[in-house]
């Protein structure tokens, strides 16, 4: 996208000033969505986003300014306005790029945008029309196929120059139900980090259009759930959004070097029960969150976060790094040029343990089984967090009664990491965006089966 | 290149292409932010960013293509894009573009001058410095920002439309943390609007007083009783179910408002409206994201669904006009429908009395979790929560966290017994603000302990 000379040439007037490092982000990406509703195809959106940001670090200050002009004068200009804005100085160090190549360990078959609207269409409407025609009672489906083809390029005084293109590929259909009055909704998105051929091996469409009806058809036919305390079994896939907002978040070192985690300064320690082990990994082949560098040019890494309950690291980016004396762990990601880059979580889920499906299930009297949970947020300070149960069954003397809607599970993260005492045995990622203080990107959540002992379901 | 250059383009394009209707979309913005960490500029940051979206109508549909790269190459590109784009759409709406030459309202002119970066810089500095100084409780990871915000939006197209507004905005947000025997407590405050003679004092105590405020909060009961939605609570709730309110989701069978308008949705007490000239608001809109005229309407007036809010395509099926809520979820998204300044009228008691009226109860200062816990199309919600014990008439000091409260969002327009006077800056949610007095509902349920 941009010679090595010429960022050679960038980073150069960006330490001009007497920053101690800088790095150039350049960007061109192709975002393509066919949005089905109705039964028919009613809108697509097709855009290029293009443009570059420019850091500059000195000590522990951090300068970035982005621009869509991506002409060599541009850049130049956007460098001098980083360099200006860190202040008066002189030049410390010399730039010297060096080309690296990472390899992709994400092989794309069918690049989306080789594919015709017409092939896509048919591919949609296989999701669209399972969901459609799967029940009576499903009275609206709304379905859309995404492609993204993101291209990135980052040279810094490192002497990083790398390149990376991430292609993703999702399908996402929900589907409305109504029964006596009452309207539900259901939803599945399965993506990866691969082409068309997703839908040849890894994703049946028809089988994402029936898992949202059925969700919509089953929770429109449910009672309110009870409110209480009380023991839940959360289903593996998507389930592991509870790891990533009860603890991923408070591990990134966006708010860890701060001081604004819950986690801050427990390294080594026991912070969640010696059954859970869990990891942030970027180099899963094709998963959804998967990179082969980060943002920052950092290769990506298999973190091992918490091992058998003890915090074995934090996800950490390049400038807070700094702060908290600890090298980049391949975590660093923006959405776009235009966001400034901080440590995010990729592919992040608890590993397998050593109970059985049923006898987790069995193990309850009174508690509730959520099997598809819908998103959630925190605060990293205090931990608090909260997200929704999508899909929500009571669980009576060990056995799974009646479906029951409504639900919401919340908590004090280094609370509930604590009360995760079972651990199933099947493993199964989740595909979701994040978004926090660096734009929205994809985030794969994941676990087997899990039971936390004690937690606040909010229902009526 | 500048727009009218990469517009010039695009209109050759587009009519080598054979295209006779077409309209270009133009955003930008530009915002420097800066932040502290332990008395120090921490980041600063200065973001260009921005885009044209094309659209037109070819074989009776409405194709779009968007791009950020403003180049002749990608001027022919987003027209051939947008033409592939139409052709395989189904939907048999009929799509509008709309005429040049109608009138549009006279937005009062409130711009002021932005600080420069050094009144950023030291604004950020001195809410930092007025933070540690408020309190000993205050902890590292307290923080001072400010910024400033300029955008320009413009629509051009080829009935001989020709518009554009620009919104300019300073910030400065106080951020508190507290710390007391190990548990931490955080809050902010964000003010908006010229920094001459500015006092920080008002958003630096009010962030730490309500930081200090949640230390040793406990878990509320749980159990059913009245809940007072203190004004940014209610605030947030709103802009979850604002897109009950669209004819989109109602013809699309997404709320339960389709064939309701003229009836009774709310309590008698309950008037709901969409103000594009709110007298507070950071944005003020003539025009909205299809270049329509916009105008001031209740949606629900005495408790009675008035009207939704339509775009042309929507009016167009219902055979109604257009309420000129046409909106634009960023530059490249297709056109969609979103009130302005969205509010609940204020009632006729103060806040005490409202408090009395609800005798005992919850009052819910913060709502938590909103994208995942509220459904628009059922109505349900059950939202994690923070905020006070109302006893014996009286908001107490009891602080509690950690519980939701859950119900029906249509149920509880219904379940309103009060509106309080209190009148406060509505709060942005992307292009809409939307702003609440407080507001008392019956018979709520509360999950906690």
């Amino acid at each position: 996208m941009i010679s090595r000379e010429v960022c050679a040439r960038v980073l150069s007037k960006a330490v001009s000033t007497g920053a101690d490092y800088a790095e150039i982000f350049v960007e061109r990406t192709v975002n393509h969505a066919i949005n089905m509703i109705s039964d028919k195809v009613d809108s697509i959106n097709d855009s290029v986003v293009a443009g570059a940001g420019i850091r500059v670090f000195k000590g522990l200050r951090s300068v970035s300014a982005s621009t869509v002009d991506t002409s060599v004068e541009g850049l130049l200009r956007c460098a001098e306005k980083a360099a200006d804005a860190l202040g008066q100085g002189t030049a410390q160090i010399s730039v010297e790029l060096r080309e690296r190549l990472f390899g992709d360990i994400h092989p794309v078959k069918v690049v989306p945008a080789s594919v015709p609207n017409s092939e896509k269409v048919r591919v949609l409407k296989d999701g669209y029309f399972a969901a459609r025609e799967h029940s009576d009672c499903i009275k609206q489906v709304r379905g859309t196929l995404l492609d993204v083809d993101h291209n990135i390029l980052i040279a810094s005084t490192d002497g990083i120059y790398a390149s990376d293109r991430q292609i993703r590929t999702r399908i996402s259909i929900s589907a409305v139900a109504e029964k006596n009055g009452e309207t539900q909704t259901g939803f599945f998105g399965p993506g990866r980090r691969m082409g068309m051929e997703m839908f040849e091996h890894e994703v049946d469409a028809k089988q994402v259009g029936i898992i949202a009806a059925e969700q919509a058809e089953v929770m429109a036919g449910a009672g309110y759930c009870p409110a209480g305390v009380m023991p839940v079994a959360i289903g593996n896939g998507f389930g592991g959004v509870i790891f990533h907002e009860a603890c991923g978040h408070s591990l990134e070192a966006s708010s860890v070097a701060y001081g604004l985690s819950q986690f801050t300064g427990k390294l080594g320690q026991q912070i969640a029960n010696p059954k859970v082990t869990a990891l942030d990994d970027g180099t899963i082949p094709n998963a959804w969150g998967s990179i082969n560098i980060d943002d920052e040019g950092t290769p990506a890494r298999r973190n091992v976060l918490i091992e058998n309950g003890i915090l074995k690291t934090y996800m950490v980016d390049k400038f807070n790094g700094r702060r908290m004396g600890m090298e980049p762990t391949g975590s660093a990601r923006r959405q776009s040029y235009a966001y400034t880059t901080t440590s995010r979580m990729t592919n992040t889920f608890i590993a397998e343990g050593p109970d059985s499906n049923d006898d987790i299930i069995s193990s309850m009297e009174y508690g509730l089984f959520a099997k598809a949970m819908g998103g959630g947020s925190v605060n990293p300070a205090t931990g608090e967090f909260n997200f929704a149960v999508n899909e929500g069954y009571l669980v009576r003397n060990g056995k799974i009664c009646e479906p029951v809607r409504g639900a919401s599970l919340v908590g004090k993260g280094s609370e509930v990491i604590m009360n995760i005492d079972m651990v199933g045995k099947k493993l199964d990622l989740g595909t979701g965006m994040c978004g926090a203080s660096s734009g929205s990107i994809p985030t794969t959540v994941g676990e087997p089966l899990i039971r936390v002992s004690s937690i606040t379901v909010g229902g009526r | 290149m500048d727009f009218n250059t990469f517009k010039k383009l695009v209109t050759e394009a587009a009519e080598e292409a054979g295209i006779s209707e077409y309209e270009l979309y133009y955003s930008t913005s530009e915002s420097t932010d800066v932040g502290t960490f332990k008395h120090e500029i921490n980041e600063f940051s200065s973001s260009v960013d921005g885009g044209v979206c094309f659209r037109c109508l070819s074989g009776g549909k409405m194709g779009y293509a968007s791009t950020e790269a403003l180049t002749a190459e990608e001027a022919r590109e987003i027209v051939a894009r947008a033409v592939e784009n139409a052709s395989v759409l189904e939907s048999d709406e009929q799509q509008f573009l709309v005429a040049g030459g109608q009138t549009y309202k006279e937005i009062e002119d409130k711009s002021y001058d932005l600080p420069d970066t050094a009144e950023l810089v030291k604004t950020a500095l001195d809410v930092d410095a007025a933070l540690y100084a408020a309190d000993p409780l205050i902890i590292d990871g307290s923080q001072g920002g400010a910024g400033i915000l300029a955008g320009r939006i413009a629509i051009y197209n080829s009935k001989g439309l020709d518009l554009s507004c620009e919104n300019r905005a300073a910030y400065y947000i106080a951020a508190a943390v507290v710390s007391k025997d190990g548990e931490m407590s955080d809050s902010y405050e964000m003010k908006i609007g010229s920094f001459k003679d500015i006092d920080i004092s008002e958003a630096v105590n009010k962030a730490v007083g309500d930081a200090k405020a949640m230390l040793g909060a406990d878990v509320a009961p749980t159990g059913s009783y009245p809940v007072v939605f203190a004004p940014r609570a209610m605030s947030s709730l709103l802009s979850v179910y604002s897109t009950v309110f669209s004819s989109e989701s109602a013809q699309k069978g997404l709320s339960r408002y389709a064939g309701k308008e003229g009836e009774k949705v709310a309590s008698d007490i309950v008037t709901l409206t969409d103000d594009p000239f709110y007298k507070d608001s950071a944005m003020p809109r003539s025009f909205d994201a299809e270049g329509s005229p916009t105008y001031t309407k209740n949606v629900i007036e005495n408790g009675v669904l008035k009207t939704l809010l339509y775009n042309l395509k929507t009016a167009a099926v219902a055979g109604v006009k257009t309420t000129g809520n046409a909106s634009k979820a960023g530059y490249a998204a297709s056109i969609g429908i979103r009130p302005f300044t969205f509010y609940f009228a204020p009632g006729d008691i103060s806040e005490e009395e409202l408090i009395k009226k609800a005798g005992n109860g919850v009052y819910i200062t913060e709502l938590g979790g909103l994208h995942a816990g509220a459904n628009a199309v059922s109505g349900d919600f059950s939202l994690q929560s923070s905020g006070f014990m109302i006893e014996d008439g009286k908001k107490t000091d009891k602080a509690v966290k950690s519980f939701t409260v859950a119900g029906n969002f249509f149920d509880m327009l219904k379940q309103i017994t009060a509106l309080s006077d209190t009148v406060e800056k509505p709060r942005s949610s992307g292009s809409t603000a939307f702003c609440s007095p407080s507001v008392l509902v019956e018979g709520l349920s509360i999950a906690g302990k």
